[in-house]
């Protein structure tokens, strides 16, 4: 590995602010299809850059001993759609709708080849319910719930990004889905189904 | 990974229908600005010049602002100097060779105020000079700029309308009558 690790670009920035270059390199594309699938692109386009302009100024408190700097600017990024809720709304409005058409139409194309057809109509069916139950999330589950599930982190990855304890990204995950459960099946079984974190680990690995 | 989560998987945005693919404009563009705000801090000589007086305007809704006076009076902001915090944003505008700075109003904001918050009332009024006075007026117009004095040729040389922006602060803008003349060939 001859390339330098992003922690070792962030401390060779403190002396050469130019240098910071190659983490912009490395994530901004990340990044940007994140702030896409969350505002949609009119927003996403100055987010993007404004989530590196934030890191570039912060670089002085970045914990040098993280190589890997996508979680914190996962973080930064998260931080900075405090201020676009509204774009975010009109984002999941619009994905419940796509997500209503695409349970009528075209399953074949969305759904996952491996999934077994049974099951496949079953979720289709509560697409657009899964698309306007995340908009009623509080935020912050809504930004720890999709960083695991969208964005594939982990949670201790999300704990880094959000700067809280990976017990806490435990607990907002599982009222996260219950709150889905409950907001996608109104009375149905699984919402009278407790929520253990001991549940929670057997069913979920980080 | 499956578990009950795969509907919330499924309908990621571009799981559901692929977004048009990264536009490298983009990404290119955002760089640029990100390599041009590093050498601001860097070489703070070679980055905007502020000019040595520049008005502070105060908004209950800043960010619904900086968006009425881009699209509207076609003010171009430095993306690269935004500053955003929960308690606020403060904002750039250029104009010409001048520059505005928006930010939010209220006692914790320098005890600033809108109009909005004073019945409507003024303490003072920006003046702007614009290239093209009447192509500016009729854009502020159709984006619903509220026209407060028409579109005149004063006697002391300028063609000028005032308007109101959206918290009423009022805005002064002309352009020199020997400038219309020359842009539209003498027939002005």
């Amino acid at each position: 590995m001859d390339e330098p690790t992003d922690a070792a670009v962030i401390a060779a920035s403190l002396d050469d602010p130019a240098s910071f270059a190659p983490i912009f390199d490395r994530h901004a594309a990340t990044l940007l299809r994140f702030l896409v699938r969350r505002v949609g692109p009119d927003a996403a386009d100055g987010l993007v850059g404004d989530t590196f302009r934030v890191a570039f100024e912060r670089r002085g408190s970045y914990d040098l001993d993280r190589p890997f700097a996508r979680p914190w600017l996962y973080g930064i990024a998260t931080n900075l759609l405090a201020r676009h809720r509204r774009a975010e709304a009109r984002r999941l409005s619009a994905l419940s709708r796509l997500a209503g058409r695409a349970a009528a139409g075209a399953p074949e194309q969305a759904a996952a080849p491996a999934e077994a057809a049974v099951e496949r109509l079953d979720a289709q069916d509560r697409w657009p319910t899964v698309a306007s139950a995340i908009a009623d999330l509080p935020p912050g589950e809504r930004d720890t719930l999709l960083l695991y599930a969208w964005e594939d982190l982990s949670y201790g990855d999300i704990a880094q990004a959000l700067g809280i304890p990976v017990g806490t990204v435990r607990s907002r995950l599982n009222r996260a889905r219950t709150r889905l459960r409950a907001g996608c099946e109104p009375g149905g079984p699984r919402s009278e189904q407790p929520s253990t974190p001991t549940e929670d680990r057997g069913r979920i690995g980080p | 990974m499956s578990d009950d989560l795969d509907p919330l998987r499924r309908v990621r945005p571009d799981r559901l229908q692929p977004d048009d693919p990264l536009d490298p404009a983009v990404l290119a563009e955002q760089r640029e600005r990100l390599m041009s705000a590093i050498d601001q801090t860097v070489n703070p000589e070679t980055g905007r010049r502020t000019p040595s007086i520049y008005p502070r305007i105060a908004y209950r809704d800043e960010a619904a602002a900086l968006e009425f006076l881009t699209r509207a009076f076609g003010f171009r902001e430095w993306r690269e100097s935004r500053m955003e915090n929960p308690t606020g944003m403060l904002a750039w505008l250029e104009v010409g060779d001048g520059v505005v700075m928006i930010g939010r109003a209220g006692p914790e904001h320098h005890d600033l105020s809108s109009p909005a918050d004073l019945g409507g009332a003024n303490t003072c009024m920006v003046n702007v000079y614009v290239d093209d006075v009447d192509t500016h007026h009729a854009r502020a117009a159709a984006e619903g700029a509220r026209i407060v004095m028409p579109l005149e040729d004063m006697f002391w040389g300028d063609r000028r309308y005032e308007a109101l922006d959206l918290e009423g602060h009022r805005w002064h803008f002309g352009e020199r009558l020997s400038h219309v003349r020359e842009r539209l060939g003498g027939r002005g």
